[in-house]
């Protein structure tokens, strides 16, 4: 049977419905539809795990101040004005940190050589530990989760704007040399392009990264903002609370990254030719080398 | 000099700018390290830890491999994983030692699944990304000549996935390793992260800092491990890299 006796045939198949459910859009509706049907399931078999109905109610009485069954108020904004702030600052602090780390390891040798080893440990050290340290130096408040931002984001701005440095090429260093190019003007023309991309790809890893570490920094060390209130569900038993706090961390991240991260990613990379547009470029996380020598042949 | 400039600047923090209780220096902190050998169980607990990872390694691979290769060969799986393996590298670890916890509580199968759910990702965005790399002629050929399916699958396919697969491991494995720990911390009885976690309930700085410095020690030798034992390993591979 040939393609165009099949097409007239009438059938679910070659519906218009059938059609779009084949089609790369309906693809992504049935994989969001499928990921409900399996925590559904999840949900019934194991008795902690909420169901997401439930967590979906959870997560409008937090949002909207309704109450938890005559217990608790929601108090979403309450708590998310209280850790907007931490991250933020972490963010900045850290991004500028790491830009200067990175730029001085990228340019000086002797600087790579020392540095090197120290970032390396730097990077490996998870969030957690970094969480708890801050936590036993400056008691529970606010200093615990902007310095366990600052400290666990900042290294992998560095790694970044290091390699973009070094990604300069070398011809075109050597040639500026010879044609006495002035400072100002290798700066603009020949190293801002160069780590353009690089410094977003810093900034995003930050973002991720940061995010996690406040959650956990509040988790252990702080008497408010999301990662308590989290906790606080935690501690009640009450899990539906708990994860729904989880999907809306989640939804956080992902509402960043999508919303202004990547077109920020995009829009600086615009000048380039041909955007990569292989699945593992959007990824990013994944794009880097092994993780030592990434760090170890900055 | 990479090292010692390391230990130079954390002892110069340590006894100028901060104090030693602030932040023990590296000869209190070595101190700690052969009191924590001395003891004895430390052994048992890394050995929990790294086969609590390594199981979750087998569940990603036994989960990622397939999803990559549906991914690798078809549009409508490529578009239907899509969101779910792009977006999985941008959620905090805290969410998924939250799932652990919330499914199984306080039993080693939490850092298990926590493992498998950060590392399946990367194994199958790699094994899609490999198949895309196979020999075209080599799979029609097969065809040609009147191969089964079975035959390309088990002498072209599975070889051309494997190499993909264990970078996908091994790419992982800084951030697996780390979201193990962060589980055990969570809710765990035994482990590397639960004796982090009891240090930190001491409020002893020099444990924490100790057991943190063996298990980046061990971070990172286990990290050169998987790239020596990926080369030989796939050591028939080298003649397309050379090419």
């Amino acid at each position: 049977m040939s393609a165009a006796t099949m097409s007239r045939q009438p059938g679910f198949a070659n519906s218009s419905i059938g059609r779009a459910l084949r089609s790369s859009w309906g693809a992504r509706v049935t994989s969001y539809f499928a990921f409900v049907v399996a925590w559904q399931i999840v949900g019934a078999s194991f008795f902690r795990v909420p169901t997401p109905w439930e967590t979906l109610d959870f997560i409008w009485r937090e949002v909207s101040g309704g109450d938890h069954g005559g217990v608790r108020p929601g108090q979403f904004w309450e708590h998310f004005s209280a850790t907007v702030p931490r991250f933020a600052i972490g963010i900045s602090v850290a991004f500028v940190i790491g830009v200067v780390v990175g730029l001085l390891i990228g340019s000086f040798s002797f600087v790579r050589a020392l540095l090197s080893d120290v970032l390396l440990v730097f990077l490996a050290l998870p969030a957690i530990i970094w969480a708890f340290l801050t936590v036993m130096w400056f008691g529970l408040g606010w200093e615990a989760p902007v310095y366990t931002v600052i400290l666990s984001a900042a290294p992998f701005v560095a790694v970044n704007v290091a390699q973009g440095v070094r990604a300069v090429s070398p011809e075109l260093r050597r040639m500026s040399d010879a044609f006495g190019v002035p400072r100002n003007r290798r700066i603009r023309s020949m190293l801002l392009p160069a780590i353009t991309g690089y410094l977003f790809t810093g900034l995003r890893f930050a973002v991720i990264i940061g995010w996690n570490a406040v959650l956990l920094a509040e988790w252990f060390g702080a008497v408010d903002g999301v990662g308590w209130r989290a906790r606080l569900w935690y501690d009640a038993a009450r899990y539906k609370g708990f994860v729904g706090w989880a999907i809306i961390f989640i939804v956080f991240i992902f509402l960043l990254d999508g919303l202004v991260l990547s077109p920020l990613q995009r829009r600086a990379f615009r000048w380039r030719a041909s955007p990569s547009s292989d699945l593992k470029a959007e990824v990013g996380a994944v794009d880097t080398e092994s993780f030592t020598n990434t760090a170890i042949g900055l | 000099m990479g090292w010692a400039a390391f230990f130079g600047i954390w002892a110069f923090v340590s006894a100028v700018i901060l104090d030693e209780f602030t932040l023990p220096g590296p000869l209190k902190v070595w101190n700690e390290i052969l009191e924590i050998v001395r003891g004895g169980s430390w052994a048992d607990d890394f050995l929990i830890s790294i086969s609590k990872t390594f199981m979750g390694f087998m569940i990603a691979l036994i989960v990622g491999v397939p999803v990559g290769y549906m991914m690798g060969r078809a549009g409508y799986w490529k578009a239907f994983f899509h969101d779910g393996v792009v977006g999985a590298g941008s959620i905090p670890g805290i969410v998924y030692a939250i799932i652990a916890l919330v499914i199984f509580g306080i039993g080693f199968q939490g850092p298990i699944l926590a493992v498998g759910l950060i590392s399946m990702p990367f194994i199958a965005l790699n094994v899609a990304e490999g198949l895309e790399g196979v020999d075209r002629d080599l799979l029609s050929m097969s065809t040609a000549f009147g191969r089964s399916d079975r035959q390309a699958l088990r002498h072209i396919l599975i070889p051309s996935i494997m190499p993909f697969a264990f970078a996908g491991v091994r790419l992982s494995f800084a951030i697996a390793w780390k979201v193990e720990a962060l589980t055990e911390v969570f809710g765990s009885s035994n482990g590397v992260g639960f004796q982090i976690r009891f240090a930190f309930q001491g409020f002893s700085i020099a444990g924490v800092l100790a057991w943190t410095l063996m298990f980046i020690a061990l971070l990172l030798l286990i990290e050169r491990g998987l790239a020596i034992v990926e080369r030989w390993l796939f050591r028939w591979r080298t003649w397309e890299q050379a090419a």
